[in-house]
């Protein structure tokens, strides 16, 4: 951000004051962030600022050791935690870089942007068009051995035809409808 | 937050999604071991999508949508997405591909 903001610092705190929620909600791992309690001269107000920038790094990796990062995630928070993947399309170029590149009449390379975390860490990898596929392969082997705790279907509904089974609801779900 | 029943529902709509707003599009999944629970959300900051399960049967469906979403982030929303998963029948356009820097 490049608006600054004039405070005087009242005081550090481990937690957010009750009254405050910190700017973007609260995210699990806030109770290890500090908070700097402060006294906006400008908006004349308490603003409660969460120190982020050396808690929160995003590390960007190489595909292979990425999928290696990512399957001790997934061994880690067995017991308890979730792991976010995050996909998105993304250039892994700034505003300013990409203004330049399409002022130059250049087309921007586009890639995947993969991110996954577990709330204490961040770990993140790009692929491009070249490499996605085999990428793919490797990520879903690694969804497919640690997404075990998913309910299986019972053995007397696979034994029923499949006709049957659309028709019948389990128990516990509603099935969606097959095209 | 609005959860989709219907799978079918919830993958056409997140390809629409992306391919309305390819900048901004994002998907993310979270599971947790220790309640059995995968979540997938689509958002693009302005309309969320969300599928939750707690079943093994719709996280191999989720291979499939994560194979949508690298095939059309990497490659581009004009890809043609049946090569991709026979059931998705998409207009045959020209694979984006930058020829710019190499990252």
């Amino acid at each position: 951000d490049d608006t600054f903001l004039k405070i005087s610092i009242i005081k550090i705190m481990h937690r957010p004051p009750n009254k405050f929620s910190p700017p973007g909600g609260f995210r699990r791992a806030d109770h290890q962030i500090p908070y700097l309690l402060c006294d906006s001269r400008e908006k004349k107000s308490l603003q409660c600022l969460r120190i982020c920038k050396e808690y929160s790094s995003e590390v960007l990796l190489q595909l292979d050791p990425f999928l290696n990062e990512l399957t001790s995630m997934f061994e880690k928070s067995k017991e308890k935690g979730s792991v976010w993947v995050t996909l998105k399309r993304s250039s892994l170029k700034s505003k300013l870089q990409k203004r330049k590149l399409s002022s130059a009449g250049e087309s921007i390379e586009y890639r995947c942007l993969i991110r996954a975390t577990d709330a204490k860490k961040t770990i993140s990898t790009s692929v491009g068009a070249k490499d996605h596929q085999r990428f793919q392969a490797s990520y879903a082997t690694i969804l497919k051995a640690h997404m075990t705790a998913l309910k299986k279907r019972e053995r007397k509904d696979r034994k029923k035809s499949t006709e049957a089974e659309k028709k019948q609801g389990t128990s516990t779900t509603t099935k969606p409808k097959k095209l | 937050m609005v959860y989709i029943v219907s799978w079918d529902e919830f993958v056409d709509r997140s390809v629409q999604l992306f391919k309305a707003d390819p900048e901004s599009t994002r998907y993310v999944v979270k599971y947790r071991h220790c309640d059995g629970k995968l979540v997938l959300k689509v958002t693009d900051n302005k309309e969320c999508l969300k599928f939750k399960t707690d079943q093994a049967q719709e996280a191999r469906k989720m291979e499939k949508l994560n194979n949508i979403f690298f095939t059309l982030m990497a490659r581009g929303p004009d890809v043609d997405l049946s090569e991709v998963n026979g059931k998705e029948q998409m207009e045959t356009q020209s694979v984006k591909k930058g020829s710019g820097r190499k990252q």
